[in-house]
């Protein structure tokens, strides 16, 4: 039955979610909490599902797995919805389960549109689920764009503007921008996979296939002059949504704009595709490219994550410390990937796993409180511990995981990062541990600014998490203590598709 | 001896279990912690009679080639990252595993004893405490992590288990996070300590990157072979020494120690006198072979810990609060070690490290009886206390003994630790570290004189009037250590036919007897002896007056009284520096990097817009011209093409 089971489980990702968003559109428009539990049904699905998928990947047999191929438009485009899965897509997989779940739960406190917000909410993890599971360019850029826009109507309709006095960021500009800045990036890449379709074509086997592309690719069938310039593209393009500096101020905004669920997604899951994609699509298919490109991509890196937590350093609001400080762990990832390293990349995959699950935390504690506080400036906001016990608590865990405390998911994967990059690029290394070390000025100074303290008579009023979001809080927290003392089972798997990532150089 | 991980085990267990069920715990689950580091000293008991049993011919254990000392392994695998394989070679596996010799054991029997001394005294302590809970819940996580670090046999669990214990110090010394002194002291202890720890870690991922692996015992026998260049031993000693300075709070990174003290007090005694703080020396201890490879990081660690010694001796000599007295005293000795590690003094060095963590959780815990007694949840100022002998005779005798043995008065522990150290800094240093040191041993006594006959001696003073004796459970404990105060030294000479002596089992390359120069020791007895007397005359019999002293010396006691401006030129550093080039930052990518850099193309795009929609007139005549210019055009174009 299980292997009957592998058959389909890669389509049922992707259609189980899409489904549901489908289905969630005939609801009564009127019961929002209706829309809210049949989308639980959907995530909790879709789950299981992930948590299978990542249980039956044979690690030791390695490679792409449970591959189907469903042909869509024949020669000359040769377009195939190709599914498989390699030990990086499973991890994320699973990590988009989490995620989508956690989400989803922490979303009842939408209620205007309810069955709307969740359409979208589903739809955007149906295309990240894409994403991780596809083997055809084509279809990988349609899900990356599946994944991407239904944000701006996610942020635009259902996010909150801040007046922050010397400035003002408002939901539509967030949510214009993100769209503006990662259509931007997407035109990049469209122009590397039409690069690469044509250098097949030019070969006699036109293809959007990844895994024959990257044969072609093998056997010299792309120039190095066209990797060369094809690689920046990915790298650039991909990197946008994973941050890279100098392009990353759509996120923190983005963040600030959006509300709590898809903050969750967006620095949970969202951002990993762009780091994903610089492997799975950059590295892959264009390695002569990232050999010689990898330096300044390492370098960007370390500028992410220096100047992020620099910069989160001053920051006041809550949403924004936590912005900031994705764009600096973000950094981590690509200084991982770039050390071409295989402890080093497959400490880069491990981040954007650990990476996934601690930010998602930290939003969901933070939406918690701006629910309740409906504030989130942290001067503000003082001695939360005395009323938000169990919100404190799981914040803190989130953030000494930030901090790469020993014993959470977060430690093992950067000090792998730090391995690799010790190897490859010395000096930026260095660098990476001291900005670990300024990421524990910042989330302490905001502990012991909102957190701890003498409780505040303005904040008397405020109740502690509901049952949902200590349930996901609580979850989530499992995950980066398990990960942290035990990383072997997801490492097993990393670990192939690290193998078979570097092969190619 | 195999069995030696549930050492820690225990109390790991043990917090998780208070935090989630305290509610429905007998006294909150407290029991549960001592249960489990009483079950660790009992494990520790069974770990060293195997180990003293057993012999290079047990199957885990043989002598090191480096130390000369039975050295016993056992792993288990962790992870792999990264797959060895044809193509990738570079790939680490890593273990957890435990490396018993007699550093290991001693240090154990240090942790588990005090913490369980500490425990048993902090049900008192702490008792009516709204987070007693919580408290033994951390003290539980501390143990368990501190004994991780010792039992270790490799960077990376030592790493993990250094910066536990720097979490739970966190959270112990923030204890009272309602009012700002703990909750900044807590914060500073852990931000200076990590800066500390981005040394160790460079260090360890350097030994890597020149290893290839994190076993130590692999690190320290490619330091001894000549496998590794000059320039990596002493970059790699260099960077361990800065972790080793920010744990145990040595020049420049001692400021967060005395701050500490803002944590409850038998907090203070465990973590921040006998256990955490010396794990930094502790760290130079074990990874020895590396510094021993290099003269001139054992010079840099004797002159780090002559310079700390000193400077905070003349601190602990003019402070005011009790606890901080201590704490400046800790630095002090814990100076005191490294100096003597420098000094090629290793077992000197671990002697003093075991006497001085013994007398100095007698002190504190004598404090903390103090405090109880008179009431004081907070800072005990020396000058509204005194007299106390009369109110609380245990504490005081108890306090009394460790100050004595601390100050070096003979026969008791100090005495005989301290006099192994002035011995290898005599015979292995310029003589200018001598006189130092000889300078730091007066000084040291003299504090100690100072603190136990201003507290317990002397006349009443306004805040002891309703002091009262400590519970039975406080003094008992008190009085336990104040034994080992006295005797623990003793265990350093030859008992014929019973114990060799200390040297002969803990020892680096060699075992030693016992050595006693007859010039040294005179010297440093009159100086404590000394030291103690004039005291006495200042603050008892008051026949001396230091106030034309004082006067005298104005400008430089400002100067040491405000602890040598180093903590007001570390805040002059965050507030200046840090946070102006961060907030810089913070500006420079919201006005340029998105306003200009983001904003800016978009401006662009739509100002281009507002100007290019002029062109949609609405006028039929325009598009009738543009229509005729492009068919002239075209036909120019085509007419040029078949010229």
């Amino acid at each position: 039955m299980m292997a009957n089971f592998d058959q389909v489980s890669l389509l049922l990702l992707v259609l189980v979610p899409l489904a549901g968003a489908v289905l969630t559109m005939f609801l009564p428009k009127d019961r929002p909490r209706d829309a809210w539990q049949f989308a639980i049904f959907v995530a909790a699905i879709s789950f299981v599902i992930s948590v299978v998928v990542f249980l039956r990947y044979d690690y030791a047999a390695a490679g792409v797995q449970f591959q189907r191929e469903y042909a869509w438009i024949g020669h000359p485009l040769n377009i195939s919805l190709h599914l498989g899965l390699n030990g990086i897509g499973a991890p994320l997989v699973l990590l988009n389960g989490i995620v989508l779940l956690g989400a989803v739960l922490i979303s009842q406190t939408i209620t205007r549109r309810t069955r709307d917000f969740f359409v979208l909410l589903l739809a955007l993890g149906a295309g990240v689920y894409g994403v991780f599971i596809v083997r055809d360019l084509f279809f990988l850029f349609f899900f990356y764009e599946l994944a991407v826009l239904p944000m701006y109507l996610l942020i635009g309709v259902w996010g909150s503007s801040t007046d922050f006095g010397t400035f003002l960021r408002t939901k539509e500009y967030g949510a214009m921008k993100l769209m503006l800045v990662l259509v931007a990036g997407s035109v990049l890449i469209w122009i590397g996979i039409l690069a690469l379709y044509v250098a097949s074509s030019q070969a006699g086997e036109p293809t959007f296939n990844i895994d024959k592309l990257a044969q072609l690719q093998q056997n010299g069938a792309v120039s190095r002059i066209t990797e060369l310039w094809v690689f920046p593209l990915f790298a650039v393009g991909f990197g946008i949504l994973a941050g890279l500096w100098p392009f990353h101020t759509w996120s923190p905004d983005g963040h600030v704009a959006a509300p709590t669920g898809v903050s969750m997604l967006h620095a949970g899951v969202l951002m990993k595709l762009g780091a994903f994609g610089i492997i799975q699509v950059g590295m892959l298919l264009t390695p002569q490219g990232a050999e010689v490109w990898m330096p300044v991509l390492i370098g960007l890196g370390t500028v992410n994550v220096i100047y992020g937590a620099i910069s989160a350093l001053s920051q006041n609001d809550l949403k924004y410390v936590i912005g900031y400080s994705s764009v600096s762990h973000m950094g981590y990832v690509l200084m991982g990937i770039a050390t071409l390293h295989p402890v080093g990349l497959a400490g880069a995959v491990l981040q954007m796993f650990s990476h996934g699950i601690m930010t998602a935390l930290m939003f969901a504690m933070v939406g918690a409180i701006y629910e309740r506080a409906h504030i989130r400036d942290s001067f503000i906001l003082n001695g939360l511990i005395k009323r938000m016990g169990t919100t404190t608590f799981f914040f803190a865990i989130a953030g000494l995981a930030s901090l790469g405390l020993p014993g959470l998911s977060g430690f093992i994967a950067e000090f792998m990062v730090f391995t690799g990059a010790f190897r490859t690029y010395l000096p930026l290394a260095v660098l990476g541990v001291i900005g670990a070390a300024i990421t524990a000025v910042y989330i302490l100074r905001l502990l012991a600014r909102s957190f701890f303290g003498e409780a505040d008579p303005q904040w008397e009023h405020l109740t502690d998490a509901s049952p949902v979001e200590k349930g996901v809080g609580g979850a989530f927290v499992v995950i980066l203590i398990a990960v942290g003392v035990w990383p072997a089972p997801l490492l097993n798997v990393i670990n192939t598709g690290v193998a078979s990532a570097l092969s190619v150089f | 001896m195999p069995l030696a991980f549930l050492i820690p085990v225990f109390s790991f267990a043990a917090c998780p279990l208070i935090i989630l069920f305290q509610r429905w715990l007998p006294l909150r689950g407290a029991p549960l912690a001592i249960l489990a580091i009483a079950g660790g000293f009992v494990v520790w008991i069974l770990a060293t009679v195997g180990f003293l049993a057993a012999s290079a011919d047990h199957p885990a254990c043989d002598v090191s080639p480096i130390t000369h000392a039975l050295t016993c392994h056992f792993t288990t695998t962790w992870f792999d990252a990264g797959v060895p394989s044809e193509i990738i070679t570079d790939s680490i596996h890593l273990n957890w595993g435990m490396l018993i010799d007699p550093l290991t054991i001693v240090l154990l029997g240090l942790i588990t004893f005090v913490a369980l001394g500490v425990q048993l005294y902090s049900l008192e302590y702490m008792k009516g405490d709204p987070r007693f809970g919580w408290y033994y819940a951390w003290q539980a996580l501390f143990v368990a992590a501190m004994l991780t670090l010792a039992l270790a046999d490799n960077f990376l669990l030592l790493y993990i288990a250094w910066e536990l214990v720097g979490l739970c110090s966190y959270l112990l010394i923030g204890f009272w996070f309602e009012n700002p002194g703990p909750r900044e002291a807590a914060k500073k202890a852990f931000v200076v300590t990590r800066i500390g720890d981005v040394g160790l870690l460079v260090g360890i991922l350097l030994l890597w990157v020149n290893v290839g692996s994190f076993s130590m015992t692999e690190a320290f026998a490619a330091a001894a072979s000549g496998q590794l260049s000059d320039g990596v031993i002493t970059a790699s000693a260099i960077l361990l020494l800065l972790g080793a300075m920010g744990k145990s709070a040595q020049f420049p990174f001692h400021v967060w120690l005395p701050d500490a003290m803002e944590g409850p007090t038998p907090v203070s005694a465990l973590i921040h006198a006998a256990t955490m703080v010396i794990a930094g020396v502790y760290l130079v201890a074990r990874a020895y072979p590396i510094f021993a490879a290099s003269p001139e990081a054992l010079m840099v660690v004797a002159s780090i810990g002559l310079v700390t010694a000193l400077g905070a001796a003349t601190i602990a000599l003019v402070s005011t609060d009790l606890k901080r007295i201590l704490a400046y005293s800790t630095v002090s000795h814990l100076g005191l070690m490294m100096l003597s590690l420098g000094a090629l003094g290793w077992t000197a060095a671990v002697f003093h490290l075991m006497a001085h963590g013994f007398a100095k959780a007698l002190l504190f815990l004598g404090a903390g009886s103090v405090m109880h007694g008179v009431g004081a949840h907070g800072d005990v100022d020396i000058r509204r206390v005194g007299g106390l002998r009369r109110a609380m005779p245990l504490t005081a005798a108890a306090f009394s003994i460790g100050a004595l043995s601390l100050g070096g008065i003979p026969i008791l522990s100090g005495f005989w630790s301290k006099d192994e150290i002035l011995l290898a800094v005599s015979h292995n240093l310029p003589v200018i570290f001598i006189v130092l040191t000889m300078l730091t041993v007066f000084l040291s006594a003299l504090y100690m004189a100072r603190a136990m006959f201003v507290v317990f001696f002397g006349t009443q003073g306004e805040d002891s009037h309703h002091a009262h004796e400590s519970p039975i459970l406080m003094t008992g404990v008190l009085s336990i250590l104040a034994v080992l105060a006295i005797g623990f030294g003793w265990i350093a000479f030859n008992w014929p036919g019973a114990f060799d002596g200390f040297g002969t089992f803990v020892f680096y390359d060699h075992a030693e007897g016992f050595h006693f120069n007859v010039v040294l020791g005179v010297l440093s007895i009159l100086l404590a002896v000394g030291a103690f007397a004039l005291a006495w005359l200042v603050y008892v019999r008051r026949t001396l007056s230091i106030q034309s002293w004082r006067a005298r010396f104005a400008p430089v006691l400002r100067v040491v009284e405000n602890r040598y401006y180093v903590d007001e030129t570390y805040q002059w550093v965050i507030d200046r520096v840090v946070l102006t080039v961060s907030a810089a930052l913070a500006f420079f990518d919201r006005a340029v990097v998105n306003d200009v850099g983001i904003n800016g193309p978009a401006d662009v795009v739509r100002k281009a817009g507002i100007a290019l929609r002029l062109h949609v007139t609405g006028h039929v005549y325009t598009y009738a011209l543009v229509v005729a210019l492009g068919v002239i055009a075209l036909a120019i174009f085509w007419w040029l093409r078949s010229v």
